[in-house]
């Protein structure tokens, strides 16, 4: 199996590297319908590290789901560099996934039988390509796993797990990598490792990060932080610190 | 939401299941689960399906059989027959003495022959295993039984006329004035023609009875003063008991004489127990399946109580305690355990029916009538389903119990360690040590019984063994044959690889179903190409006809046959085999006569004096030369069966002991005087060409001339052996029932594991789809994990049963199974067959992780 290697992530800053423009999405139908997303528009740009913020049912997760191929959009156009995602056949959206999106999930989600490094090469071996040893070895010490690539997930804790699956998903240099609640599991010494990492992958490695996330900690490594309510994208906020992440949530949340 | 509360108008409805919660969560469950538990349903079905059958088969066949004798041999007091089969009869004259007996109403002689009746256009009657013979007719004013009565035609009147039974006319298209042709051993063929079709109520499917006058039957069937059997009847008063006792003074003793009560049950025991091997087939099907089924129910619970462990332990958590628990999956067990034997009794009655039609269509003489369910067979299916179900059950349901409250909060399941596999290990090699200590013991053993009997222990012991090391074998033996197999699919191959062994114990459970069959069908392989082989070999080794002469059916080579072969041009010499019975000094002993030169039809090696018995001088083979007595020259007095006379032998010849022939050989001029001449048989005629005779143009010579006794195959030495060796391969047609067998239930205890294992995974299978697995890269790594499975246990039980099939062979070397044969075609063929059922059995589970959603990879579970 020979297949294109990935486009590398554009060297150019400052455009979009994944877009929604106009997304309505509808759970269930008629009388019973839940709106989770309401018309969202949102441009996210390369090179940067976004936050989704917003409280329990507000869509965030909704919202990075469709941006990411793991849900399709009622009503609107999502892009992920210049594709547009409705209208892929579910072989195309997987490949997609797999050549150009990268994946941290809360519960780390690795394969207990396989190794740690094993299971970093996943989507390369699925795709059936030889991993670039070069990036491979950057991601590997950057992310301090160096020693423990022969390890089972098991044998090790919560925040190597999430590192190994940090690595998994820049593995095959996508073009944006997306993080569900990526330190929801860990505790605060594992969170701040983990999340540093994802902000130095931005930094040195010209990564785009996007994370969903309720922790105004975790908000504060990235760029920008979006704030979603009731399906809405209701406001934006550069260069956070926690606690200007923080304040704005209390003032959200008293509305 | 803005409905406002009123006080409750409507009393809350309690649920109307009344008593225990848990048993309703049990119930419940099972119909969460349907799907799931219909799989094991199934296997409790396979299982006691086959039990019911065999129970129903037997009871249906006791109860048509005691019918037909009840009615068919109704009206008879008393039965005078010969002790044994060799003997020649009842005398004649015994008639005469029994009439005189006080209390005696009606004596009836009965003769019979095996007989095999051809139709006008030379096809023979009847080809299956129920009995074809010739008879006197009894005319209904002698007839201690009811007479049968005429469907059509007339009782015969002349010496070519006879009557046949309805079964035989109606299958054969008969009817009144045909000319049939009857075959006999020692007369040849008779044309007769039909006079008439009676129907008798010993009409079995496949009977063939043809009946002749008394007087021609008597010329034809008997040596003129013996008959078959003599019924009596007594006169009104005197009970069966008093006559019979009366008789038995009034006879010679050694003949047999029985009250017809007796007769009647003996004679239903005795076809119930030619019988009884379908129904330990039956059974043995039947255990096997529980045996599996076993396994496939213990892994559904495991597994289902695996995923329920939240559910369980917030029972726990709001106060059930362990007992409660643990009674709620057994309560479950014993439900679909239930439910899975009623529909195992329903289906056994079915298997009954279709076997039977089954074996009514190959003719094997089975009577027709309704099936016989008995309280019995309900009671002790059901049971067995029970005790099968709760048993397997009974392990999940104890860890269920031990599930602690707070595992409701924990998310993820427990990871499987080899932690406790090391005591099941080791108990699987102490196993594994006793039986081959059992089979070494066999292996040496110098009686063949106590051999095959203690590695039969040695193979059950392997077995367990092997089930008990099976986890550990499983990491050994998939790691490598999944890179191997998996090596061109890359991730899914190494996925398929690492899921395959992730739960040992659970693979090597799913596998045992394959592992059990293939133990029993590559053993029997073995021993069934061994068979052939062997059988082979002492053709090849010991015939040097040019031709052999033989017949399929009871009726032998009539000895006509024989005459008429011996006079075609081109036959050099002609050897008849008879199979020889006599009382030797004292003792009933089996040997053979040969009329005809041995040397030029059999290499026989080691001779002194004469190689071939003629007047009263006999050969004797190497090991009866060594019995105290019986060297060169000794003398031995033969006395025919029913003591008619006796014939001093001499020993004039030794040869090396050989497979065809027996340990004593007198000449066919002996035979003709020691043996009834109803009972004289040619079991083969070995016929040796004439130097530079044409053997094509002898073969045709032979079949001409044996051509009008219709029963006579002619056949070279390699089709003699393809005949012997079809009958072998007949035999081994049990072997693809039980590999069918097995084959199924592998493939409910596959797609029930796999189908859980996918429902388990969902979220490691959606993260694969959402970091870019295909949907038929998700299908492949599952059917490969099932290939694995498959293969995994396919090998394991080649393994043990090539193995076993071969020390079989061994241990049975002394009773002619010399040549050790190992079918490696035939042992491939099950291995693909193992890899295709693997495949097949992961399509479903597999198609269902393929639409497995990625947001499943983030769901809670």
């Amino acid at each position: 199996m020979t297949r294109p290697m990935p486009t590398t992530p554009a060297p150019e800053l400052g455009c979009p590297a994944a877009s929604a423009t106009d997304v309505v999405k509808l759970y269930g139908s008629g009388e019973t319908a839940v709106r989770a997303l309401d018309h969202v528009s949102v441009e996210l740009m390369r090179g940067e590290f976004t936050a989704i913020m917003g409280p329990s049912g507000s869509g965030k997760s909704t919202l990075m789901h469709c941006l990411a191929g793991l849900d399709t959009v009622t009503a609107g156009s999502v892009r992920i560099g210049d594709v547009e995602l409705s209208g892929l056949s579910d072989k195309q959206m997987t490949a997609l996934r797999r050549d150009r999106i990268g994946f941290v999930f809360q519960s780390y989600n690795l394969v207990p039988t396989l190794t740690a490094l094993e299971n970093i090469t996943l989507p390369i071996d699925i795709a059936g390509r030889k991993p670039d040893r070069l990036w491979l070895d950057t991601v590997v010490m950057t992310l301090g796993l160096r020693d423990r690539l022969s390890h089972r997930p098991s044998e090790l804790s919560g925040g190597q797990q999430q590192r190994v699956a940090v690595a998994r998903a820049l593995a095959s240099q996508p073009e944006i990598v997306f993080g569900d609640e990526p330190t929801g599991n860990l505790d605060s010494l594992s969170s701040g490792e983990v999340l540093g990492m994802l902000r130095h992958s931005v930094d040195e490695l010209a990564q785009t990060v996007v994370i969903v996330t309720h922790d105004p900690r975790a908000a504060a490594y990235a760029d920008r932080v979006l704030f979603l309510a009731d399906g809405r994208i209701v406001d934006e906020l550069r260069s956070p610190t926690a606690d200007t992440v923080l304040d704005y949530m209390k003032k959200l949340e008293s509305v | 939401m803005t409905t406002t509360l009123k006080p409750a108008q409507v009393p809350v409805r309690l649920p109307r299941t009344p008593g225990n919660p848990l048993i309703r969560v049990g119930f419940r469950n099972l119909r969460a689960h349907k799907v799931r538990l219909l799989l094991t349903v199934i296997s409790v079905l396979l299982g006691t399906a086959f039990v019911a059958g065999s129970f129903v088969f037997t009871d249906t066949l006791k109860h048509s059989f005691n019918a037909i004798f009840a009615t068919g041999l109704k009206g008879i007091d008393t039965r005078v027959e010969p002790q044994h089969d060799y003997d020649p009869g009842v005398p004649a004259n015994l008639v005469a003495t029994i009439r005189k007996v006080p209390g005696v109403a009606r004596v009836s002689p009965q003769i019979s022959l095996p007989a095999v009746v051809v139709d006008s256009h030379g096809k023979r009657l009847q080809t299956g295993g129920a009995p074809s013979e010739a008879g006197g007719w009894t005319p209904a004013a002698e007839s201690i039984t009811p007479p049968p009565s005429f469907v059509a035609g007339a009782p015969p009147a002349g010496p070519d006329q006879v009557v046949i039974n309805q079964g035989a006319a109606k299958k054969a298209h008969l009817s009144v004035g045909d000319h049939l042709h009857v075959v006999l051993a020692n007369a040849g063929t008779v044309d007769v023609q039909l006079t008439g079709i009676y129907r008798t109520p010993s009409d079995t499917g496949g009977y063939v009875g043809v009946r002749f006058t008394q007087q021609e039957a008597k010329r034809l069937l008997t040596d003129g003063s013996h008959v078959s059997l003599i019924d009596v009847a007594a006169a009104p008063g005197v009970s069966e008991q008093t006559l019979t006792a009366r008789i038995k003074q009034a006879v010679p003793s050694d003949l047999k004489v029985r009250t017809g009560t007796q007769a009647r049950d003996d004679a239903t025991h005795g076809i119930a127990s030619a019988l009884s091997f379908v129904n330990y087939i039956l059974l043995a099907f039947g255990i096997i399946g529980l045996i599996v089924g076993t396994f496939i129910i213990f892994n559904t619970f495991s597994m289902l109580i695996a995923q329920r462990l939240r559910e369980l332990a917030l029972l726990r958590a709001i106060g059930a305690d362990r007992k409660q628990i643990r009674r709620s999956v057994l309560l479950e067990a014993g439900l679909v355990g239930l439910i899975g034997s009623l529909l195992g009794l329903a289906g056994g009655v079915g298997l009954a029916y279709g076997l039977h039609a089954l074996l009514d269509a190959l003719d094997l003489g089975l009577p027709s009538g309704g099936l016989v369910i008995t309280a019995r067979t309900v009671i002790v299916t059901v049971l067995l389903g029970l005790a099968a179900t709760l048993l397997a059950a009974y392990a999940p349901a104890r860890r269920a119990a031990q599930t602690a409250p707070v595992a409701a909060m924990r998310a993820e399941f427990a990871a499987t360690t080899a932690a406790g596999l090391r005591r099941r290990s080791l108990i699987g090699l102490g196993v594994g040590a006793l039986a081959l200590v059992a089979t070494f013991a066999g292996l040496n053993s110098s009686s063949a019984g106590t051999g095959a009997s203690l590695a039969g222990l040695g193979l059950a012991g392997m077995v367990a063994s092997a089930m008990l090391l099976s986890p550990i074998l499983a990491r050994l033996l998939i790691v490598p044959l999944g890179r191997l197999v998996g090596r061109p699919f890359g991730a899914a191959g190494r996925l398929s690889r690492t899921n395959a062994v992730r739960n040992p114990r659970r693979t090597a459970a799913t596998a045992f179903a394959l592992t059990l069959g293939l133990v029993l069908v590559s053993g029997i392989a073995v021993i069934g190409a061994s068979m052939k082989a062997s059988i082979n070999a002492v053709f090849d080794n010991n015939v040097t006809a040019d031709y052999i002469l033989s017949s399929q059916t009871a009726v032998a080579v009539p000895e006509p046959a024989v005459d008429a072969a011996a006079k075609v041009p081109g036959v050099g010499s002609i050897t008849r085999l008879y199979g020889m019975s006599a009382t030797v000094d004292g003792k009933h002993k089996l040997g053979m006569a040969v009329d005809g030169p041995l040397p030029s039809v059999l290499k026989l090696t080691g001779t002194t004096g004469a190689t071939t018995p003629t007047g009263h001088v006999m050969v004797v083979s190497k090991s009866t030369s060594e019995k105290p007595g019986w060297g060169l020259g000794s003398k031995h007095v033969l006395t025919a069966p029913g003591a008619a006379r006796s014939i001093t032998e001499t020993v004039g010849g030794v040869f090396d002991n050989n497979q065809l022939l027996d340990g004593w050989l007198v000449s066919g001029q002996v035979y003709r005087a020691l043996t009834p001449r109803t009972d004289q048989f040619v079991f083969v005629a070995l016929v040796k060409a004439a130097p530079g005779a044409n053997l094509d143009a002898l073969r045709t010579g032979l079949q001409d001339a044996t051509n009008s006794y219709y029963v006579v195959d002619v056949q070279d030495r390699d089709q003699y052996e393809g005949q012997i060796a079809s009958q072998v391969n007949g035999l081994l047609g049990l072997l693809y029932g039980l590999l069918a067998l097995a084959i199924v239930i592998a493939i409910l205890g596959i797609v029930n594991t796999l189908a859980l294992s996918v429902v388990e995974r969902r979220r490691e299978i959606g993260m694969l789809r959402a970091v870019g697995m295909q949907r038929r890269q998700v299908r492949r790594t599952i059917y490969l994990e099932s290939l694995l499975i498959a293969v995994f246990g396919a090998v394991l039980g080649l393994v043990l049963g090539l193995a076993y099939g071969s020390l079989f062979t061994h241990t049975l070397r002394d009773q002619g199974l010399n040549r050790l044969s190992i079918p490696w075609g035939q042992a491939l063929t099950f291995l693909v067959v193992a890899g295709v059922v693997g495949v097949l059995a992961a399509l479903w589970p597999g198609i269902r992780a393929a639409r497995t959603s990625p947001l499943q990879a983030i769901s809670e579970l």
